[in-house]
């Protein structure tokens, strides 16, 4: 029997406190459609999904599958995140999800989305507190879950304060202190390193395999979950379902047509780099062998706006690296180690604390050779930097104009820029999407189009940060090996990245951080 | 007095903090001498000074003060007949008008300010629920603007050249921010639905919202500093 233990009587049933022994919630989802406004072809198109109570579901599918719509679908999310058209029902434990708001637990890419406020216990407490949980039950439910969840900070800690992994494991505690029957998971960890990911994963499999949840994971890297999965859904760049079982048998049986589709399966070696044709990424001129020499560079960084007594971080100390014409440096690290701060000193964006950033003499300016000092158009003739979250770097209203602004803000011919654009949009497969705005494409997209923009109008030097997160075997082959073709052209490549596969692949020198120091 | 009940007085609650920034600016209009308004300016030093924790952050707010009322003596004396005494009083009005805030807003919590607001104001749980959590998000704000700002300079459209071209890219930063912080509102709105927030038109609140003896103490300090120009004068 469901117990109701924490709501006063008669008030809005919608979370039900869930007894661990009766499992989780059961899903049933019938003729789902979902076509977000400002695109022609639907996300979702009648969809039909039944997930039994307590069921461990493993979510995959080439990049803009709409994984990730679904999952908001199932939370009865989708017109919190956007607009559009829906059809189809989707019903919990029997309610339409509509209708029954909240219940379900849901832990998304990134974790700042998450955090609601300023002290770890009191984040936890926001959703009983929603759930008009007396004060006197609250803090006592709070302190529970935090041990239950083994988190390594009390309840005053303050959230600002937590890493990336941390912050994740705390929303984990925040959606798990409501009892919920349902678990979604929109690939928790891909956006942290891999220790931090494996204590997520950790956390999340202990919290489900002990409450008996309901749960379904979207995740790129099917190989932490195959074991802890019941079973495995793959669909298709359509919304189509392409295979639904049993996870092992599934691979045995269909991994190589999965594969084929561009999902990343367990096993396998690393994908093949697309080849790419020299002429769209190779910088416009040939420039000199070293590119940007830093030397000693350290960098404070201000941490907290509303902390003006807090000290500054240290994101780098006494770092040396070296940009060189058709070289890649991979940055490696866990989460903080001052990866995305070294690739933004070297794209001239911050300017150290001390130490010194010098371009060489060939690609001085008016105003010298340190980078940080250049005007924004000669910066981007020479440099090129994507940022760690894509939507960040846009622009434009256009993906075509996105992919071509670079090349315009440095006077680059039109024709010759404009070839470039449109092979960059064939190989990264956005070339069906032109005319559609950045911000309507998917997260994995988004990434691309990024990358693309920096090679269009041939920099020399290209700076990019984790530009393989959320991308399929397909689409990170074609990421790589558009990367790899610009090194090879003669572009000095760094790239700041979690993705081991993508250094082995890529990196011809490697920097190991740990702490805002160079460790190997 | 033991060390704990002193720290308690050192601690007061949001109302009152915002009551101490706001309730003096009544005594402001009554300053009409220079002397009066240092006397002023002293009581306040003295009555609200105590409290402070950040002194450094302190003066660099102070001192955005101090840059204004400056201004404002230095035209008071050019327009107002060269008057060492009217470009004084004015440059002590606009002190008096500032110097609370400086030290007291650092001392401000939002998510106490939330609590108060909700329980003690009964003002509408939503509505401050959203204020706490946007506040929350200030510093994630501000980490954006940066991103932005170092995206468009790597793609040639960075703020450089005239002030023309500088505020077109300001505007430009902005519009993105704001499509940036609205998708990350997007997604903070998903996760506080997921837990909840969606249905709860009212909700509990797990920390209390106490009126403590440092609250009166600070208000009754703010209506002295309201009244004390109004005395002298």
């Amino acid at each position: 029997m469901p117990s109701t233990r924490c709501l006063p009587v008669g008030k809005r049933p919608t979370i039900a406190a869930r007894d661990p022994r009766t499992g989780g919630a059961h899903v049933a989802v019938e003729a789902l459609g979902w076509q977000p406004l400002g695109r022609r072809t639907p996300v979702l198109h009648d969809l039909d999904l039944t997930i039994p109570a307590g069921q461990r579901v493993l979510l995959a599918g080439p990049s803009g599958a709409g994984k990730s719509t679904l999952l908001r679908a199932l939370a009865g999310l989708l017109l919190t995140a956007g607009h559009g058209e829906v059809a189809g029902s989707v019903r919990i434990d029997g309610h339409d999800v509509n209708r029954r708001l909240g219940g379900t637990g849901l832990l998304l890419q990134d974790p700042l989305a998450g955090v609601v406020a300023e002290t770890v216990g009191r984040d936890v407490a926001f959703g009983l507190e929603n759930a008009r949980v007396p004060r006197s039950e609250i803090w006592p439910r709070v302190h529970a879950t935090l041990s239950a969840a083994q988190f390594p900070y009390p309840a005053t800690h303050l959230t600002r304060a937590l890493s990336g992994g941390e912050t994740q494991r705390l929303v984990l505690a925040g959606n798990l202190v409501l009892d919920n029957g349902l678990l979604l998971l929109d690939e928790p960890t891909s956006m942290l390193d891999a220790v931090a990911a494996n204590a997520v994963r950790g956390a999340i499999q202990r919290e489900v395999r002990e409450r008996g949840c309901t749960m379904v994971a979207v995740e790129h890297h099917l190989e932490p979950w195959v074991d802890f999965a019941d079973r495995l859904l793959v669909i298709g760049r359509h919304g189509e379902v392409l295979a639904d079982g049993v996870p092992a048998q599934i691979l045995a049986e269909q991994g190589d047509a999965l594969s084929a589709q561009g999902v990343w399966l367990p096993g396998l070696p690393a994908p093949r780099p697309v080849p790419v044709d020299a002429t769209l990424v190779a910088p416009w001129v040939d420039g000199p062998q070293r590119l940007v020499t830093a030397t000693g560079v350290r960098v404070e960084l201000r941490s907290s706006l509303a902390d003006r007594a807090a000290p500054p971080t240290v994101a780098l100390a006494g770092v040396d690296v070296e940009l060189r014409s058709g070289q890649a440096l991979a940055v490696t690290g866990v989460s903080g180690a001052g990866k995305s701060t070294l690739v933004s000193v070297l794209a001239g964006l911050l300017r150290p604390t001390a130490g010194s950033v010098e371009a060489d003499p060939a690609l001085a300016t008016r105003r010298g050779t340190r980078p940080w000092r250049w005007r924004s158009r000669d910066l981007t003739a020479r440099l090129a930097w994507a940022p760690q979250s894509p939507e960040h770097g846009i622009v434009t209203a256009t993906v075509r104009d996105e992919v071509l602004a670079s090349a315009r803000a440095c006077g680059r011919d039109t024709a010759r820029a404009e070839a470039r654009a449109v092979g960059l949009l064939e190989v990264f497969g956005l070339d069906g999407l032109a005319t559609v705005s950045p911000y309507h494409l998917s997260g994995g997209e988004q990434r691309r189009l990024i990358v693309a923009a920096t090679l269009a109008h041939g920099p020399y030097g290209v700076l990019l940060d984790e530009p393989t997160v959320g991308q399929d075997r397909h689409t990170w082959g074609a990421v790589i090996g558009a990367i790899s073709a610009a090194r090879d052209a003669g572009a000095g490549v760094a790239v700041s990245t979690h993705d081991l596969m993508a250094a082995d692949v890529l990196a011809d020198d490697r920097t190991e951080l740990a702490g805002g120091r160079v460790v190997r | 007095m033991t060390v704990r009940s002193w720290q308690r007085l050192r601690a007061p609650g949001p109302l009152s903090l915002v009551a101490g920034c706001l309730v003096p600016v009544a005594g402001t209009f009554a300053i009409d001498s220079a002397l009066e308004g240092i006397i002023g300016l002293a009581a306040q030093v003295l009555a609200l000074g105590w409290l402070i924790r950040d002194v450094r952050g302190t003066v660099l707010r102070a001192a955005v003060g101090f840059v204004a009322a400056a201004g404002i003596a230095v035209s008071t004396w050019l327009y107002g007949g060269r008057d060492l005494g009217e470009a004084g009083m004015a440059a002590c009005r606009i002190l008096y008008l500032v110097l609370p805030s400086s030290m007291l807003l650092p001392l401000l919590r939002p998510s106490q300010l939330g609590d108060h607001l909700a329980q003690r104001l009964h003002l509408p749980d939503r509505g401050v629920v959203a204020c706490v959590a946007a506040l929350q998000a200030l510093d994630a704000f501000a980490a954006d603007w940066r991103t932005i700002q170092h995206a468009r300079r790597a793609r040639g459209l960075g703020l450089d050249g005239g002030p023309w071209h500088r505020l077109k890219g300001s505007g430009a930063t902005a519009f993105a921010l704001l499509v940036v912080s609205m998708r990350h509102t997007g997604a903070m709105s998903v996760a506080m639905d997921a837990r909840g927030f969606a249905s709860a038109t009212d909700r509990t609140w797990a920390e209390p919202a106490p009126w403590r003896p440092a609250d009166s103490l600070l208000l009754s300090q703010a209506v002295l500093l309201a009244a004390l120009p109004w005395l002298l004068h």
